[in-house]
């Protein structure tokens, strides 16, 4: 909506971006429900078919269970640089030459491996030897690049009249997408599955040290929202793998080598680890015999590593305040259950009514009637939703507010709805919302693409997003005051903020 | 049009592209390409949902198409207003309209209760006007559509513009004044606008604390009526309706919305500004934005197809020239590309960015200029045209599959004045371009040689200064400060005495020994106010005997109130019965007497009266004083040089609408002789420089008699 934005709306809607699809359900919608068909191919990769012949065209979303997640120290930021690849082509798109091609790339993950070797030695590093092999994975770099057809992946999705190619990475997946008319339905199954089977990562080097790295320094180090939000999860879980930061380490992002690559891809990218959603005009049979003939390429079933790592109870508040040059910004965060947990809609409930819209508390109390704050709110399920997470408060301060002022602002709104919970009239809303909302998100082709994939990969099984609507319907004030009151518990925040410098004193300071 | 209309989408298989654009090399070494070998069935014809369009008595332009897929409605209107119909000394009015008009009630409800009712449907709606335009926006199922529609229409019609939501929309706009240096990107395409534009420009100027400061209620209330009215808007509804019953019910429903007051302003004037190389320096930066750019064309200049593809070609998609050389083949950056400029209303802006490293930032933005200078020196290929062809082709059967998008394209096209088919025109024109004809287009559009620049980043890091571009200008983007909320200085004895002396002139000239004498007075007051859109009128009897009595009887459309105040007690009389005051309210009474003028100027030798330096207010000049210790609150006088009248009065205070704090001044006229002294006979009152109330004097008595019961309860 132009004009309707400011800066940090824009901002702060990235950051709600970043926790997948907040759940919302059905009630009288059963037929679209009726309409959802399904398979499942030899390797475990399930399909989803969902036809809606007004327009030749349809949408599709392919849900790999593999997000930052699944890193290990070292190697943060790996899902994101995998989803980077999957457009550098295959051993069929995007080279001269792919057995040439394979050749130079060893040669150079070889010559990277030499360089690592020696910076790794830091300060005893021979600075003339450093050089030297700078040197030596420059030309090996280039070399490799000489069989590269660059961006064939994409210019033929483009050039066949594809829309919206992208894909994401999240904390808890890698999501990949984009729309086709409907008369490419094979050209597709051969395009996608060709990247999820016999990806080749070329570019590696230069792609992780460009691109990714770019992306980093625009969504994190160059940008306060997006550095405050690091810091806070990295802090509120000191053992969940949910704590490292999406787009990596920068130390790790240098670091990371081409095998390392392929061994998480590998290990992640198998049929049962998988779900793809097409919605549109599209008849089930023809999606049923294109993925036979492409998709079980892929490899599968095979065992994928799980997170067996459990966040251990947080036994005190933590807190960063952070000294910027930035206005001030406060976020904070509560330990909650996962999408599974049977309280789930419980807690969407609670994050609906202190923080959604303008008669929420959070907005209500600090934005309308204490003015203290421009933007205040709060949502459930950060960084990710498949396991326990963060329910994520968030106020933008107005201007001369400090922004310890505002902390505790919000927490008296919090404890208030811990100690006394919300009324009738204020879950009466929540239901209502939940239901308007959850036909809104039914309605474009790829929307529904991705909730449905989303729900069968966290829950299991897609239905689920056809039953949020009971669930939230089922919600008693009485599970709210339970609910809320473990939730909300002091020893349970976690509190990040953004104070502003006082450049002039430090001016005058430093003459 | 109404009916269905039906478009044949080309078919264009990637299979008969590859017969007219092999590519030299590119097979050599491996198997061909094997997904040239599928099959690409003909695509099925696309079905153009049946709309309507009509235009309704009050001028109103409306698209309704129905669509029972989900019980859904959704509204949405464009209107042609814009921050470019807002003087330059109060940027952010339209805008703060635009959301005001959501947030600040309307005839019938509050903005709260606005925001409870739609919040408790989960409905939405919403209202903006930008820059270049307006709107408004409904969403709701289907069985709440009678409610949001009705105050949607409030809305737009009869907003009430509650002084509490300006104040919030101020208070918005003031933090994202403050916050607009935070972030690179908005730094950039803020600066780029000005740049391109020129700084004070309507479609580059920026919200300042002093625009902000300056934009009052009467203004919002004069833009919505001079400029957001139905003979403005273009309606598009879809959903869940009966079509026939859909138009009269908005028929109905929006009857009551006057149409805009003024006639529809002129577009401002696109002028040609200089060429300049810029930078911002932000020494916290690891990472540079850079813009290059000249002003585009409008979408009626006849080489707006082969612009559309040459930009393709350079800076659109992920297979474009500067997506592969400055991403993929150099690594210099997550997100580069280029803005064809072209648009339908203005003409574009021609651009082309970057978001790189410090130490790469010079040469990339010379990559940008090399591959930029290339689209006009040597023509595209045969194959990168006919890939950007096909890009624009096989996608075409997108530009219909939702119908907002088809509706909204018409009012788009409708509104700037393209005919109904300029779509189909586009496309027809794109599929017979020649390499010669994108060549022709980009001479005569893009100008490599007169690309501006703006680079915002930590310039100390970066591999060079750019003045191999061209003189370099540093823009300095410190916010300026909010205007200095008055203080009182410290006193000093030459302040002092001049500050008594100024009084002394005032009294002389009021009453001299009658202001001296004074022991207390009647007076009647007439007022005039607009309060929340409804005028009203007050009466004032007040009979004032100091040092501590004061009787006033209050006539208010909604019945008489009296309050009495005397020393430590008093009470009020009012509709709902008596009340006693507490010794606060007793207090807050007697304030308005040690506050009043004739009273500071009797007993001024007690009060701290200190001169300021004269100061200059619309063309007059005025001496100042400011009096402390008559009440809470300093009280500043703006005083007539000549006769040393006080003309304006100055002082903090309480809204009585909002109880927010506002700073109040009374301006004094037309003083004259009655009952005794020289006063002044008419008012008016401003809160933040918004008049809010005026008011004549209609009898005034000094040191009448007074009744021995007056000032007692009974």
């Amino acid at each position: 909506m132009p004009g309707f934005r400011r800066s940090w709306d824009a901002l702060l809607a990235a950051l709600v971006l970043l926790a997948v699809a907040l759940p919302a359900a059905a009630g009288d919608y059963r037929e679209l429900e009726q309409e959802v068909r399904e398979f499942t191919l030899p390797n475990g990769m399930h399909f989803l078919v969902v036809r809606r012949p007004e327009v030749p065209v349809f949408s599709f979303n392919v849900y790999v269970d593999a997000g930052s997640v699944n890193e290990v120290q070292g190697i943060t930021g790996l899902a994101h640089i995998i989803e980077h690849m999957a457009f550098k082509g295959t051993t069929e798109i995007g080279t001269s030459d792919a057995k040439a091609e394979r050749r130079a790339m060893v040669a150079e993950d070889a010559a990277f491996a030499a360089l690592q070797a020696e910076r790794r030695r830091a300060a005893a590093a021979d600075s003339v030897r450093l050089a030297a092999l700078e040197e030596a994975f420059a030309r090996a770099k280039e070399a490799a690049r000489q069989f590269v057809v660059s961006n064939e992946f994409a210019q033929v999705v483009e050039n066949n009249g594809g829309v919206g190619l992208n894909a994401s990475t999240s904390s808890d997946a890698t999501n990949y997408y984009y729309s086709f008319p409907s008369n490419r339905l094979e050209l597709w199954a051969y395009l996608e599955s060709n990247r999820l089977a016999a990806p080749v990562f070329r570019e590696f080097y230069t792609e992780k040290d460009g691109p990714v790295t770019e992306e980093r320094r625009m969504a994190v180090d160059n940008n306060p929202i997006g550095m405050l939000v690091e810091q806070l999860s990295g802090m509120a879980f000191s053992a969940h793998p949910y704590g490292h930061p999406l787009v990596g380490y920068m130390s790790d992002l240098n670091s990371i080598t081409r095998t390392q690559g392929d061994d998480f891809y590998r290990a992640h990218y198998v049929g049962n680890n998988m779900a793809c959603a097409i919605v549109g005009d599209v008849d089930y049979d023809e999606v049923k015999r294109v993925a036979d003939k492409y998709f079980t390429r892929i490899p599968g079933p095979a065992p994928t590593p799980e997170v067996d790592t459990v966040e251990p109870k947080q036994l005190g508040e933590k807190r960063i305040v952070i000294e910027h040059t930035a206005q001030p910004l406060v976020l904070m965060s509560y330990h909650k259950g996962s999408a599974t947990d049977p309280d789930d809609a419980v807690y969407e409930a609670i994050a609906d009514v202190l923080g959604q819209g303008r008669t929420s508390r959070l907005y209500q109390g600090l934005v309308k009637d204490r003015k203290i704050a421009v933007q205040a709110g709060g949502f459930s399920g950060f960084p990710g939703s498949k396991y326990p997470n963060l329910m994520l408060i968030y106020a933008v301060p107005a201007n001369e507010v400090e922004p310890e002022e505002i902390e505790t602002a919000l927490v008296a709104e919090i404890e208030r709805l811990a100690a006394d919970g919300m009324t009738a009239d204020e879950l009466a809303g929540v239901k209502r919302r939940a239901r308007a909302n959850f036909i809104r998100s039914l309605r474009g082709n790829m929307g529904l693409a991705r909730q449905l994939t989303h729900y069968q990969m966290i829950t299991g099984d897609w239905r689920n997003l056809f039953k949020q609507l009971d669930e939230i319907e089922a919600v008693t004030l009485d599970d709210v005051q339970r609910v809320a009151g473990a939730l909300f518990a002091a020893t349970n925040r976690t509190v990040a903020m953004i104070r502003t410098r006082d450049q002039g004193a430090e001016q005058a300071a430093a003459r | 049009m109404n009916g269905k209309l039906r478009i044949p989408v080309l078919a264009l298989t990637l299979t008969s592209l590859c017969v007219t654009a092999a590519a030299p090399g590119w097979a050599a070494g491996r198997g061909g390409r094997p997904w040239e070998k599928i099959k690409i069935p003909s695509l099925g014809d696309v079905q153009i949902p049946a709309y309507e369009r009509v235009q309704l008595p009050s001028g109103l332009v409306l698209y309704l198409c129905e669509d029972h897929e989900f019980p859904l409605i959704e509204l949405s209107a464009t209107i042609r207003t814009g921050g470019i119909h807002e003087p330059a000394d109060k940027v952010g009015l339209a805008g703060m309209t635009g959301s005001v008009m959501r947030t600040g009630g309307t005839a019938s409800w509050s903005g709260d209760e606005i925001d409870a009712t739609l919040e408790a449907m989960g409905a939405q709606v919403v209202t903006w006007i930008d820059t270049e335009g307006g709107g408004a926006y409904l969403s709701c199922l289907s069985e709440d559509f009678d409610q949001a529609l009705a105050i949607l229409a409030e809305i737009l019609a009869s907003p009430r513009f509650e002084p509490a939501k300006i104040d919030l929309a101020k208070q918005e706009q003031r933090a994202a004044i403050a916050r607009r240096n935070d972030d690179p990107a908005s730094i950039a395409g803020r600066e780029f606008q000005r740049v391109i534009y020129g700084p004070d420009h309507p479609l580059a100027r920026t919200t300042e604390y002093a625009t902000i400061d300056a934009v009052t209620r009467d203004d919002m209330v004069a833009f919505h009526r001079d400029h957001v009215g139905p003979d403005r808007a273009f309606m598009v509804a879809i959903g869940d309706f009966e079509a026939v019953a859909m138009k009269a019910q908005l028929e109905q429903a929006l009857a009551g919305w006057p149409r805009a007051a003024q006639p529809l302003p002129a577009d401002p004037q696109i002028p040609e500004f200089p060429r300049t190389v810029n930078v911002v320096d932000k020494s916290d930066l690891t990472q540079s934005t850079v813009y290059l750019g000249h002003l585009g064309i409008r979408a009626t200049d006849p080489h707006f197809a082969a612009i559309q593809v040459a930009n393709r070609i350079l800076g659109s998609g992920f297979a474009s020239r500067l997506f592969v050389e400055v991403r993929s083949n150099r690594g210099y950056a997550y997100s580069t590309g280029s803005a064809a400029g072209t648009g339908f209303r203005f003409p574009g802006v021609f651009a082309a960015f970057v978001g790189t490293k410090s130490g790469s930032t010079q040469d990339a933005t010379q990559v940008i200029i090399d591959q930029i200078t290339r689209m006009t020196t040597e023509p595209v290929t045969d194959e990168e045209l006919q890939r950007a062809k096909d890009g624009i082709l096989n996608a075409e059967v997108f530009n219909y599959d939702t119908k907002r998008e088809i509706l909204d394209r018409q009012v788009l096209f409708e509104m700037c004045g393209y005919p109904p088919d300029f779509l189909q025109t586009y496309i027809a024109q794109v599929r017979l371009l020649t390499p010669e004809q994108v060549l022709a287009a980009c001479r005569a559009v893009w100008k490599p040689e007169n690309l501006s620049i703006l680079a915002v980043g930590n310039r100390q890091a970066w591999d060079g200064d750019l003045s191999c571009f061209g003189p370099v200008n540093e823009i300095d983007i410190t916010i300026p400060e909010p205007a200095p909320k008055f203080e009182v200085p410290n006193a000093t004895p030459a302040s002092l005495e001049q500050g008594q002396s100024l009084l002394a002139k005032a009294a002389e000239t009021i009453g001299g020994r009658g202001i001296a004498g004074l022991k207390g007075w009647r007076r009647k007051i007439q007022l005039n106010a607009t309060i929340q859109g409804m005028a009203l009128q007050f009466g004032i009897e007040e009979a004032a005997l100091l040092p501590d009595k004061l009787r006033q009887v209050q006539t208010t459309p909604f019945g008489s109130m009296t309050q009495v105040v005397d020393g430590q007690t008093g009470w009020a009389e009012t509709p709902r019965g008596r009340e006693q005051f507490d010794g606060e309210r007793a207090a807050k009474v007697r304030e308005s007497l040690d506050t009043d003028l004739l009273r500071v100027l009797r007993d001024r030798a007690r009060l701290t009266c200190q001169a300021l330096e004269p100061i200059e207010l619309d063309g007059r000049r005025y001496d100042r004083v400011v009096v402390t210790g008559a009440g809470g609150h300093y009280l500043l006088y703006y005083l007539d040089p000549e006769t040393g009248l006080p003309a304006i009065e100055e002082t903090p205070t309480e809204s009585p609408v909002t109880g927010s704090p506002v700073l109040q001044q009374t301006v004094y006229g037309d003083y004259a002789t009655q009952g005794g002294l020289n006063v002044a006979h008419t008012f008016t009152i401003r809160h933040d420089g918004e008049t809010f109330a005026t008011g004549t004097l209609e009898s005034f008595e000094a040191n009448p008699q007074f009744d021995p019961g007056e000032f007692r309860q009974d």
